[in-house]
């Protein structure tokens, strides 16, 4: 069967919520409509690590407007929460309120619900909060040093620790120092990537609904992980998950930046406390500084190379800025270390991809979680290789490029192996000229070409 | 406070509400008169998704305080809806994939009105431009830019061009 | 929550401005004024209804009032350089609602047009309870840039020799400023008889940079006049760091892009 008999593949696939966005009447969470609304502001920490001494709301609570004022001694049920604790991840290390300690400028400290946002805003200032600033890490090279400050007592070498009790997600396969030593070129270098906001156009936030007196729930949300949002906030309520109804899907931009689960828990309570409708709507400003971005990243590698072109060896250590709390960033450095060492047959190859922790805003999953701060250093990597030896880069990737049935270092076999196909057309698109042994290599046979 | 009544025409219908503090249309637009295309991203100007026609220009709804234009007509995309004027263009955002998750597409329809009111033949340098002060984060722009050529295209084949 | 007063004359807003002082903001096209200092305030003046936005010429002069659009800069000024500067302020919307007297008090990197009207050693004219004052906008820079009433007009002759206006910018279209440079240059038998050099981006208020004019008056506009003033203005200005350049990144630009708008005048 040829391509052009394929029914569903190749042919463009009609959105199914794009009649009414060109209408404007797709329903986002904001757009739900309900009356008697309360407005929920978050008081912030100013410090990226400090020791609460004391909290007073006293102000804030007989400020205008105000309906409900929540602390962390509010809570009803867990006080620190990990997304992922559903499916095995923790621990549970976040603070929903913070309390004793904050450990990133920005964390939710007191929750204030008022009449309208202006209030709300208003009396969210007038909270105070006495701390005593500690020493705080915001480089995660010096987090790992000797007598760093500690982020969080989880974790007291500021580091994740992984299954079995591993400092690091970890690959070995073959023995590259033995490689290295056989190696006619060695090529080293550190590639490092910045936090970047995911910047969705709608901020997070969600509104929580009473539905009659008996404590169910209806949580209007733009979460992207309703499931994970609704487990969370069942936790931190005490409530069994059978009286919340959470309703999301329709999301205005995500890119992995709607995954924190912050506002629901604390949006949801306030509502139950209040018996009126509340929303908290991030504000732009919030959405910069204090969701989740894209982790920064630093990544060492080390190859072994060949006059030839072959990279024999390829040692990566790896090093994700988690932020102050865990969040996704153990299955984010996970997927880091799956995509490593690039789509390559290398037969000897050393990863270790390790989980940090400083005092600056968590991070979290971004598009191509892992994966785009590891392709960019290996890809960089590649050209510096095919620089130092003197090769065309196209060509050095051609003929490391995984084929069909090759192991991969992490002991599968490849299968439907593309990537020679995909940069040949690249080449083509491109205007590339190769020569004819590089044009006739196959990803099914090694030997073309 | 001084209280005052600002008088409004939006999408054809007369309003009238009294407003004593400084309040932005965006704020009269989507919570008092319920026009839900008129969206918030950034209340800073910054990303257009509340870009309305006030008398037949584009502006930002929520840098306008509503005393400041009473008595003016407002156009949303309710009212866009209304007089069918955008179901090309509508068609052609559908068919060139040129909305994701839909929260700029509201503004971007507005501003693409604005945008053929004043230049109906724009080159793509016209239209990117035009386009400059509306942010999407999903598609890239150029499908946009692919359904407002589209639509240019449709609208000189139909006068005979 | 701040009350919305509307003066219906000059002589109005001026009384309001001298009875609430610092308490009252002002807005015109919003812009700026809905973003920062409105919100704060305990008493709003809206300005668009008092008539501001007339454009006059006068032999090769002009006479803006302070209301006047971006986007009626765009569309009916004859000097290119402030219709290009207006050209990158924000996108269509936000051109159709800033107003030239906004761009005079806009925080720095913003203010674009305010660069070109420094190179055209424009003046502005206050309306205040004890009638109107005009002062050289170089002046109000210089002195902390205090408005002393309500902004009512902004006038420059034509430009005094070649004008030409440069933007760094992240993006094409709807960019913040990194830097910007207007510079004017006269020649007079081939020397630079008067130059006026301004910056934005360079500092807290756009601001012309005297060690730059100096650098080339009175020399022939060629690579030697052209290195000196564009190491005079990396030198004398003091950037910010933000979130659109760091300080290091715009001194560079300033060099870079003073440069390449004197060779434009020295090619013609």
């Amino acid at each position: 069967m040829a391509i052009k008999d394929l029914k569903i593949v190749g042919q463009p696939v009609k959105l199914r919520d794009l009649d009414t966005h060109v209408t404007g009447e797709t329903v986002y969470y904001e757009d739900i409509r309900v009356p008697r609304m309360l407005h929920l502001k978050m008081h912030r920490s100013i410090y990226p690590h400090a020791k609460i001494l004391n909290i007073d709301t006293s102000e804030a609570k007989s400020s205008a407007g105000v309906v409900c004022v929540l602390t962390h001694e509010d809570l009803p049920g867990k006080k620190k929460y990990n997304g992922l604790a559903g499916v095995g991840v923790g621990p549970e290390d976040e603070s929903v309120l913070a309390f004793e300690k904050v450990r990133w400028k920005g964390e939710s400290v007191v929750a204030v619900i008022a009449e309208t946002p202006k209030q709300a805003e208003a009396a969210a200032a007038k909270v105070k909060v006495d701390y005593e600033e500690l020493p705080a890490v915001f480089d995660i090279m010096e987090a790992l040093k000797d007598g760093a400050p500690v982020v969080t007592d989880h974790w007291p070498n500021n580091h994740y620790i992984f299954p079995d009790n591993h400092r690091a997600a970890q690959v070995r396969y073959g023995d590259v120092e033995k490689a290295f030593a056989e190696a006619d070129h060695i090529v080293e270098d550190v590639y490092q990537t910045q936090p970047i906001e995911q910047a969705p156009l709608e901020t997070n936030g969600c509104i929580a609904v009473p539905e009659g007196g008996d404590g169910r729930i209806t949580v209007y949300s733009n979460t992207q992980g309703l499931q994970f949002s609704l487990d969370v906030t069942a936790d931190i309520l005490g409530v069994p998950t059978s009286k919340l109804r959470f309703i999301g899907g329709t999301v205005g931009g995500g890119f992995g930046g709607k995954v924190d689960l912050q506002p629901e828990p604390i949006t949801t309570l306030a509502a139950m406390r209040t018996g009126r409708p509340v929303k908290f709507k991030y504000t732009r400003e919030e959405e910069m500084r204090v969701s989740s971005s894209r982790s920064a990243w630093r990544v060492e590698i080390k190859d072994g190379v060949m006059n030839d072109g072959r990279i024999i060896a390829r040692k990566i250590t790896t090093y994700q800025d988690s932020g102050a709390y865990l969040r996704f960033s153990s299955y984010g450095g996970m997927k880091h270390c799956g995509h490593m060492p690039g789509p390559y047959t290398i037969p000897n190859v050393w990863i270790d991809s390790i989980v940090v922790f400083t005092n600056r805003t968590p991070s979290n999953a971004m598009r191509g979680f892992g994966v785009m701060a590891g392709s960019f250093a290996l890809e960089v990597q590649m050209d510096k290789v095919a620089e130092t030896i003197g090769m065309d880069p196209w060509e050095l990737r051609l003929i490391n490029a995984y084929r069909e049935g090759d192991m991969k270092s992490h002991q599968k076999e490849v299968e439907d192996a593309g990537m020679v196909e995909t940069i040949l057309a690249a080449a083509k698109l491109a205007g590339k000229q190769l020569p004819e042994e590089f044009q006739k290599m196959s990803s099914l046979d090694r030997k073309a070409g | 406070m001084a209280s005052r009544i600002v008088s409004l025409k939006v999408n054809g219908q007369n309003e009238e509400f009294i407003v004593g503090a400084l309040t932005s249309l965006q704020d009269i637009l989507r919570d008092t008169l319920n026009y839900t295309s008129v969206k918030e991203g950034c209340r800073q100007g910054g990303c257009g998704s509340c870009s309305v026609i006030i008398d037949g220009e584009l502006r930002l709804s929520c840098l306008t305080p509503v005393q400041e234009v009473d008595g003016s007509e407002v156009t949303t995309l309710e009212g866009l809806n209304q007089s069918n004027s955008i179901a090309a263009l509508q068609q052609q955002f559908i068919d060139k994939y040129a909305a994701q998750c839909g929260f700029c597409t509201p503004g971007m329809m507005v501003a693409i009105q604005a945008l053929l009111d004043r230049n109906p033949n724009p080159s793509r340098d016209e239209i990117t431009e035009g386009l400059a002060g509306n942010i999407c984060r999903c598609t890239g722009y150029l499908p946009i830019i692919k359904a407002v050529e589209g639509v240019v295209a449709e609208m000189s084949g139909a006068s005979g061009d | 929550m701040a009350e919305y007063l509307q003066p219906g004359s000059l002589e109005e807003a001026a009384g309001m401005i001298a009875s609430h002082g610092s308490s009252l903001a002002i807005v015109a096209g919003g812009t700026s004024a809905m973003r920062y200092s409105a919100p704060q305030a305990e008493h709003v003046m809206g300005v668009r209804g008092l008539g501001m936005n007339k454009i006059e010429h006068f032999s090769g002069g002009l006479s803006l009032g302070s209301g006047v659009t971006m986007s009626q800069i765009r569309e009916s000024l004859p000097i290119p350089a402030l219709q290009e500067a207006a050209r990158g302020v924000g996108g269509p919307a936000v051109q159709n609602m800033a107003t030239i007297g906004g761009n005079i008090f806009a925080r720095q990197p913003y203010g674009d047009v305010a660069v070109v009207l420094l190179a055209l050693d424009a003046t502005v004219t206050f309306s205040t309870v004890n009638g109107e004052h005009t002062k050289k906008l170089e002046d109000f820079y210089a002195s902390g840039a205090q408005a002393d009433g309500l902004l009512t007009r902004i006038d420059c002759a034509a430009p005094g020799g070649e004008l030409v206006y440069l933007k760094c910018g992240r993006r094409r279209f709807n960019s913040p400023t990194v830097i910007a440079v207007a510079a004017c240059v006269g020649l007079d038998n081939g020397k630079v008889g008067n130059a006026c050099i301004a910056l934005g981006g360079a500092g807290k208020h756009p601001t012309r940079c005297a060690a730059a004019e100096k650098a080339l008056i009175g020399e022939a506009l060629g690579v030697a006049s052209i290195r000196a003033a564009a190491d005079q203005a990396a030198g004398a200005c003091s950037p910010g760091t933000d979130s659109v350049a760091s300080e290091w990144y715009r001194r560079r630009m300033i060099a870079t892009y003073l440069t390449r708008a004197l060779q434009q005048i020295a090619a013609g």
